[in-house]
């Protein structure tokens, strides 16, 4: 079993994407072997009020059965902007969503800001994953309107610190992976998945052994990258430096764990 | 702390009593491998059925030659075209000895894996003489090619002796090239870092001026605006593009074939080898243009000089 942690649907402005809808996406998940997609609505990056980007996710997953049947979506949410308390709360009790998606550097503010503590320990109190996106392009490819800053991994730990048993997802890693020894302490206590799409997967092998296997999953940041380089670094691994039950949990089992499926 | 997972607890019982009337039925279904509908897609019998020459590789540049060959043994990379170039940004300064010790460095890895590697000479045209004499002295000891880099600019005339004689030789230039467009947010203006680097115009101007040279546009996947590169080179049939690099985007390489043609790409890695196998194999080229990206093409250039791979 297959299951990709990190997909989207939406429009990214700067560029023609391609299976940015549920139904080309399933289209690829079938061609490519994918069970089961986390996905996330790109709009809601761009959108002021980023719940219209959740009810078009919703929307879009409950208008075909087989979309309901292989797709987790999880919302947008903006904790500086009016009403995301009540935004959460329909994200989670009408539209069944297992996560939310945080994008603090597209929506200006920072991930220790005391409204984004609140929301990640809401989540947390609601068993709500949170999905940390350390970039969405690479900033020397951006387009000139896009962010010129990037996160790399440690930028992420002050809101693991502050909030240490909610669950999070940090997805397409990149710009630099290294934890100095008190932030990996953080990183290892703490229910994170990294998924296998970002360009700082370099040594999968060496990674699981330094993090443990428990903390990688299949993901491919669709349709921003390429579908497959994520499953590449899975499957290419040797028996060697992955046994079989280490490639399943990467494949689906951590996924599974985490999404509680 | 009893008191903190009570309420956990609570609230995490409570949220999924409610979102389960949604979603729970269809997930619990979408959790069984069973009821998808999802093919049994072998990825690493895919990539071990096509043949390959790694067009754009280094040695000396942070991935050591057994890691590299780990790869390459990996993802069934046949042979590999190794340089070892010196960044006038943040390298010494490429002087004749600078650049003899690289391609000494190229040879020692030939010498060593004779099946598995192809040499390209680095030079820098700044030192015009050295220059031709270390490209007769790699090329009599079975180098391929010419990797250059960020000293001169392609079309600068210190670059002509240079051109010409590998138009003499038969053999491709590999170019790094930098296409830096809205980078510092200069809107459609150039914010390239290198100052020196070649950028897609650059290379426009020297296949016009020598349309029997062969140049290789570096790295798609690790050069900038990569649709702008494209749309650029389209029409100059002597530029061919390597699709390697660490930007595994999306659209990459569907957009590579739409404008530069199945037949003027190469496969590469330039240090990213999961990326620059994954692009490929996730786009929409056909079994024919795979094999012509992956092995075929780079392969009619090496056969030019009587160089390539049976």
């Amino acid at each position: 079993m297959l299951i990709d942690i990190n997909a989207n649907i939406g429009h990214w402005p700067f560029q023609q994407t391609n299976c940015n809808s549920c139904k080309a996406l399933l289209d690829r998940m079938n061609r490519f072997g994918v069970n089961i997609s986390v996905i996330g609505n790109m709009n809601g990056i761009f959108y002021k009020d980023t719940q219209a980007s959740n009810e078009e996710l919703f929307e879009e997953i409950n208008s075909d059965r087989h979309f309901r049947n292989r797709f987790i979506p999880f919302g947008t949410i903006n904790p500086i902007y009016a009403g995301w308390k009540n935004d959460l709360e329909v994200c989670i009790r009408k539209f069944g969503m297992k996560g939310i998606r945080l994008y603090p550097q597209y929506h200006d503010y920072e991930l220790t800001d005391p409204a984004c503590i609140e929301l990640v320990k809401m989540a947390g109190d609601r068993g709500i994953i949170v999905g940390l996106t350390i970039r969405m392009v690479d900033s020397r490819l951006r387009a000139w309107m896009d962010l010129s800053n990037e996160w790399a991994l440690k930028d992420i730990i002050p809101i693991m610190k502050a909030v240490p048993d909610a669950k999070y997802l940090a997805l397409n890693v990149s710009g630099g992976i290294q934890l100095n020894d008190e932030d990996t302490k953080i990183f290892r206590d703490t229910d994170i998945l990294l998924d296998t799409s970002g360009r700082n997967i370099t040594d999968p092998a060496g990674l699981i052994n330094k993090f443990g296997r428990d903390k990688f999953a299949f993901g491919t940041h669709s349709p921003i990258l390429d579908y497959l380089t994520g499953l590449l670094r899975i499957e290419s691994l040797r028996d060697s430096e992955a046994d079989e039950a280490t490639k399943e949990l990467l494949r689906s089992g951590n996924a599974r764990r985490i999404l509680g499926i | 702390m009893s008191k903190s997972i009570n309420r956990r607890k609570f609230f995490y019982d409570t949220a999924f009593s409610a979102a389960g009337i949604i979603l729970g039925s269809n997930l619990a279904e979408a959790a069984c491998p069973g009821s998808a509908s999802a093919s049994s897609y072998n990825i690493m019998k895919e990539v071990m059925k096509y043949r390959k020459i790694n067009a754009h590789e280094h040695v000396g540049l942070g991935v050591s030659i057994e890691l590299q060959l780990d790869f390459a043994d990996k993802l069934g990379i046949e042979k590999l075209v190794i340089s070892r170039p010196i960044s006038a940004v943040s390298g010494p300064e490429a002087t004749p000895e600078e650049f003899r010790k690289c391609n000494e460095s190229v040879l020692q890895a030939i010498k060593q894996y004779p099946d598995k590697y192809l040499g390209s000479c680095f030079v820098n045209p700044v030192y015009r003489k050295e220059s031709l004499e270390e490209i007769k002295r790699c090329t009599d000891q079975g180098m391929i090619g010419l990797k250059v880099y960020n000293q001169v600019k392609i079309n600068d005339p210190l670059f002509y002796p240079i051109i010409e004689k590998f138009i003499d030789l038969k053999m491709i230039i590999l170019m790094h090239a930098h296409c830096g467009i809205g980078v510092g947010g200069k809107r459609t203006k150039y914010g390239n870092t290198q100052p020196n680097a070649s950028v897609p115009e650059d290379f426009a101007e020297a296949a016009t001026r020598y349309p029997e040279a062969m140049f290789q546009y570096a790295h798609t996947g690790g050069g900038g605006d990569w649709e702008y590169a494209c749309k650029m080179l389209s029409d100059y049939p002597n530029i061919y593009i390597d699709t390697s690099g660490s930007n595994n985007e999306g659209n990459m390489i569907d957009f590579v074939l739409k404008y530069i043609g199945e037949d003027r790409m190469f496969y590469g890695s330039d240090g990213s080898f999961y990326q620059s196998v994954g692009t490929i194999l996730s786009s929409k080229l056909t079994e024919v243009q795979r094999k012509k990206v992956f092995f075929d093409n780079f392969n009619n250039i090496l056969r030019k000089a009587g160089n390539h791979v049976n």
